[in-house]
């Protein structure tokens, strides 16, 4: 049913420059992606904010419901620059995002949704020049949600920012899985690392340290407008 | 937003580049003009079509077909003129001979002919919408004679066989019925002109039909009123019902009222010409359903197979009939399910959606609604009496009903409140004042049963809808409730809306929309703080304070598992040392550990999320000890964030994903332990309010879940397979003998490792799901059946639920009302999870229920209906 109007669960036509796959490639990701990327974010938001509207839109009842949350953030104060990834268990819970969520409010902003390739260690941090967002750079007005100006806030804001800036001065670009599907716990121990419950791409790397070298100088172009 | 827009140009140049240029063929422009058919005004446009389409007819007429096919599939208010248009097709072109020289079929018979071939791909792969509105546009063709009327009345009543057929599913019996009733509402007139019994034998058949399912009826009623067997409801309809009611209305009259309520463009037009016969639809068998046999069953041998809509269907009335249409009158119910058929067809763009049913006027007849503010008196209609209804409120009534229609909606429930959003964001100043009148509505029905799962939806989309209108709402006129019970369904409303804005916004942020009344401490509604962790040994006058923080440090220092582990050991040797008294040590180590380990991730849920993963295996440690070491953890995560309800559900959900605790565990704990969180204390008879149901529901989805997950994988697997099997058979070819080997091998084959591995999986998680389902039934069981040994179940028990009780319930306390809502939450786990409680319902019943076997007990009664109803023991 799409004859009449267009359904809302169609991906931009973003691309992402720093992915390593051609364009076919991409869509065929995206047909299948349980990744959305969120766009549009107060800085103050917070992932139980997002978990709570984001849930709405969960099937645990197919084997769905929310896997993580991934704040996006500044790469250089590590702190939330107003985007996230948020992964679920399925993609039919990514397209009912689109559909049901993606031109809705959170914390009183219409945040903005859109199916991505998935998550990669790294892509958490800001790609503009500044550290933040590229779409920050090009912001010529006063919004309180996204640090004013700059760095003033209103003053209602002040302790929700303190708070903020705080959380996530330990990050250092390591997602967690977020919990994988149910296996046998009898399991022989060569499932060992899989019943860790980390998602498939990130034991398939298998290169912790290869990763965590490459967090100390973040991709500067990781995250996606 | 002036900084979106370089940003936005330039993406938008760049869309363009990379979009091609889209050409329509010939072809794809004619069947876009049937398609936006009417976008300005149908009735002048409609002599425009008619020419474009015999312009270029020659060698198009399927795709005119298909043109015709999405218009009435997917724009259903345009069926009467597409009727219009169709019946114009039948009419010679100028110049054409007539047809009874010209031999040739009208163009609007070939297109009918392609027409009906696509309903009857409708009907085979059982696509009950686009069939019923196919059935619509058939009657309409009848009135206006392209149809015969004799095979119209034949299609109806192949529709009506399947209300017959033996052991026939609600869901079926209800969608066949409604085509038969909805075609019959259209076309009465002609079909009863021919022949009266045709048109009662529909009807009765029908009510023959709803008679039959009284029971099922009174489980999704959205008033509960126990001790009532009442068949309607002063405030509530059911869908099938208000048909039925329907025709007798319209039948009375010989369906004269049917004109008032469908538009008939078509009315005036002339007899087919001369010669043209009228178009035979061929006869239909509607076909059974179809059943997937995976060969994978429950222990039982039945399949386990999730038919969901499988109940009757009733819509909430929030409005008088002079303010929204009846439902059970002819008028009233076409304007209704016109309404709902784009609410449902639209959910793919609810944008879109609120955009055409504000629109949705336009294709009535007028009078239905009343005019627009600011619409010119020159303009206005003439109101009819018995119609002239509010367009927003119509809407908000509808929308709230298909929300509310238990025991779920048909898409989730965010998408109703995002449409809702969306009709309020086209026209704040008509709708706001809908919405608002609404939400009194429903708040005053709290009261007066309505149904507790409504009640959680209500809660839902309240906050949901204040958190995107910046949460104005007068709490004010809600400030004299305040002084009924505690737990009386208007307090325990305020309190789940406030919790859930919260949770969307902040603290601070909702405690400023609150009057002072609300704030108030008494009031109970805003916690004391902005919910946040509780970590019990962070007290230096805790006896474990020491004890927690040298945890806190290990974990902290990112310490080994191992480490981590040694150390707990060597802690709870100490503690047994030097306790006092009778300590488990194993419980405070528990806690201890668990509560550590929450508060290093207490700081977002990918902290969380980092914590667990990074110390599962100590947690896996912890939880060895039996059902009560899984009951410690979950205890420990209660405490740890009572202020927080929002991160125990979340952390309960993550610990049943990495397989720390299993669904049972979260069952039995929140019979055994999740009243404690709203009420303060544990003490007192157990029952279940709407957080715990939440925390049922989260663990009885992950069991459901789990073995729907492995059943698809089996399947995969086993097709995988098969196919493999099958290439090797086939590419064994060319040689007879070597095949006929080759066939005889292969079944014997054994199933791969993986495979097996997963068909065990799906084993275990079966009999996972089993046992949770029996944990939860067994819970029900111990609140509410006064005849169980432990005496947990609340004095009260069978009294809420008798009538006397019931009018006396202005003077109930909250035992009453906390008995009240458990009965609530119990009769919506059976028929919310009827379709897997029916797989194992022998079994189940068996254990569970035996004991109340025999009692006259009103609650055990109650109990005992509750459940043969929900398993189909009894309809």
């Amino acid at each position: 049913m799409a004859h009449v109007v267009q359904s809302l669960d169609q991906p931009s036509n973003y691309k992402d420059s720093q992915a390593r796959v051609d364009r076919q490639k991409q869509n065929e990701l995206l047909a299948k992606s349980s990744t959305l990327y969120v766009g549009n974010l107060s800085f103050y938001t917070t992932e139980e904010q997002i978990y709570e509207v984001f849930t709405k839109c969960g099937s645990p009842e197919d084997g769905g419901g929310v896997k993580r949350i991934i704040m996006g953030l500044d790469r250089n104060t590590r702190t939330p620059c107003g985007f996230c990834f948020v992964e679920y268990y399925t993609h039919a819970e990514a397209l009912a995002s689109m559909r049901y969520i993606s031109g809705t409010k959170l914390d009183e902003r219409i945040i903005r949704c859109d199916l991505d390739l998935g998550y990669k260690d790294g892509r958490q941090f800001g790609r503009g020049r500044s550290g933040g967002q590229v779409r920050d750079e090009h912001r010529q007005d006063y919004d309180p949600g996204r640090g004013g100006w700059g760095a003033q806030a209103q003053r209602a804001e002040i302790e929700r920012r303190r708070e903020v800036e705080e959380r996530y001065a330990d990050a250092n670009g390591m997602a967690a899985g977020g919990g994988g599907d149910w296996k046998e716990i009898n399991a022989p121990p060569t499932e060992q690392t899989l019943k860790r419950g980390r998602s498939p791409e990130d034991d398939a790397s298998g290169a912790r340290q290869g990763q965590r070298a490459r967090m100390d100088e973040p991709d500067p172009e990781a995250e996606r407008m | 937003m002036s900084y979106d827009r370089p940003y936005n140009n330039r993406r938008r140049n760049r869309d363009d580049y990379e979009r091609r240029e889209v050409y329509e063929t010939p072809e794809q422009k004619l069947r876009t003009a049937i398609i936006r058919l009417g976008e300005v005004d149908v009735v002048q446009e409609i002599p425009r079509v008619v020419k474009q389409i015999r312009e270029q007819a020659a060698g198009s007429v399927p795709a005119i077909s298909e043109g015709f096919r999405i218009g009435v599939t997917e724009q259903p208010y345009k069926i009467p003129y597409y009727a219009n248009l169709l019946r114009l097709l039948h009419d010679p072109a100028e110049g054409e001979p007539e047809p009874s020289t010209s031999g040739s079929p009208s163009l609007g018979k070939q297109i009918l002919e392609d027409f009906w071939k696509g309903f009857q791909a409708f009907l085979d792969k059982l696509s009950w919408r686009e069939t019923r509105l196919c059935i619509h546009f058939f009657a309409h063709l009848t009135m206006a004679k392209v149809i015969t009327v004799q095979s119209m009345s034949s299609l109806l009543q192949s529709f009506v066989a399947v209300l017959d057929e033996f052991g026939v599913s609600h869901g079926r019996a209800k969608r066949a019925g409604l085509c038969a009733a909805e075609g019959l509402m259209i076309a009465g007139k002609t079909l009863k002109e021919e022949s009266v019994t045709n048109v009662t034998d529909i009807i009765d058949a029908i009510q023959t039909y709803i008679e039959s399912t009284a029971s099922s009826k009174r489980l999704v009623q959205p008033v509960a009123l126990f001790h009532a067997n009442l068949d309607s409801l002063e405030n509530a309809d059911e869908l099938l019902e208000s048909a039925l009611a329907v025709l007798k209305a319209l039948n009375s009259a010989d369906f004269s009222e049917s004109v008032d309520s469908y538009p008939q463009p078509y009315a005036d037009l002339p007899d087919l010409p001369d010669g043209a016969a009228a178009f035979e639809l061929p006869s239909v068998l509607v076909p059974p359903e179809i059943i997937e046999l995976d060969g994978l069953s429950a222990d039982t041998g039945e399949e386990a197979q999730v038919k969901k809509e499988e109940w009757p269907e009733y819509y909430i009335r929030l409005f008088e009939n002079e303010v929204t249409p009846n439902p059970v009158s002819p008028a009233g119910y076409a304007v209704r399910s016109a309404l709902l058929d784009i609410v449902e067809i639209f959910e793919v763009n609810r944008k879109e959606c609120a955009r055409l049913l504000l629109e949705y006027p336009k294709w009535t007849l007028p009078g239905t609604f009343k005019p627009r503010p600011g619409t010119p008196a020159e303009l206005q209609p003439e109101p009819v009496p018995g119609k002239n209804w509010q367009l927003e409120s119509a809407l908000m009534e509808i929308v709230l009903g298909a929300l509310f229609v238990l025991p779920q909606s048909t898409y989730k429930a965010i998408y109703y409140i995002g449409l809702i959003t969306e009709i309020c964001k086209l026209s704040p100043s008509t709708v706001g004042p809908a919405v608002g009148k609404s939400i009194r509505k429903l708040y005053a029905s709290l009261a007066d049963g309505l149904d507790v799962e409504i009640g959680r939806r209500f809660a839902e989309w309240f906050a949901i809808h204040m958190s995107n209108f910046g949460f104005q709402w007068v709490w004010k006129e809600w400030v004299s409730d305040l002084s009924l019970s505690h737990n009386h369904p208007k307090r325990g409303f305020a309190r789940r809306a406030v919790e859930f804005e919260i949770r969307l916004a902040y603290f601070e942020r909702i405690a400023k929309t609150l009057p002072e009344a609300f704030q108030a401490e008494g009031a109970s509604v805003l916690p004391e703080h902005a919910p946040g962790p509780d970590f019990e040994y962070d007290e230096p006058s805790n006896p474990y304070h020491n004890a927690a923080q040298s945890v806190l440090n290990l974990l902290k220092g990112r310490a080994k598992a191992d480490d981590v582990l040694a150390h707990l050991e060597s802690l709870k040797t100490a503690i047994g040392e030097t306790a006092d008294g009778d300590v488990n040590v194993d419980a405070v180590g528990r806690s201890v550990a668990v509560q550590s380990l929450l508060n290093i991730g207490s700081r977002s849920f990918s902290h969380f999320l980092n914590a667990i993963e990074r110390y599962l295996p100590v947690l896996r440690s912890l939880a060895q000890g039996g059902p009560e070491a899984k009951t410690d953890i979950l205890t420990a995560v209660s405490l740890f964030w009572k202020r927080n309800r929002q991160m125990i559900a979340i952390v309960f959900d993550k610990l049943m994903q990495y397989q720390i605790v299993d669904p049972t565990d979260v069952v039995g704990w929140t019979f055994t332990n999740g009243v404690g969180n709203e009420r303060g204390s544990s003490e007192g008879s157990s029952v279940i309010n709407a957080h715990d149901w939440d925390l049922l529901k989260g663990a009885l989805d992950k069991a459901n879940g789990r073995v729907l997950v492995a059943r698809r994988r089996v399947t995969a697997l086993r097709k995988e397979e098969d196919d493999t099997r099958a290439r090797a058979k086939a590419s064994g070819g060319g040689d007879v003998a070597s095949m006929e080997v080759d066939a005889e091998i292969k079944p014997d084959e054994p199933e791969s490792a993986v495979l097996t591995t997963a068909v065990k999986a799906f084993t275990s998680l079966t009999s996972q799901q089993k046992s949770t389902l029996a944990r939860a039934l067994e819970g029900f069981i111990t609140c509410l059946g006064s005849a169980s040994s432990d005496g947990q179940a609340g004095p009260v028990a069978p009294d809420v639920v008798t009538e006397k009780a019931w009018h006396n319930r202005a003077n109930w306390t909250d035992e009453e009302w906390n008995t009240w809502e458990t009965w609530g939450w119990y009769r919506h786990f059976c028929r919310a999870y009827s379709p897997y409680l029916r797989n194992y319902s022998t079994t189940l019943g068996t254990v569970s229920l035996n004991k109340l076997e025999g009692s006259t007990d009103p609650a055990a009664l109650q109990i005992m209906k509750i459940w043969n109803v929900a398993t189909g023991e009894e309809a």
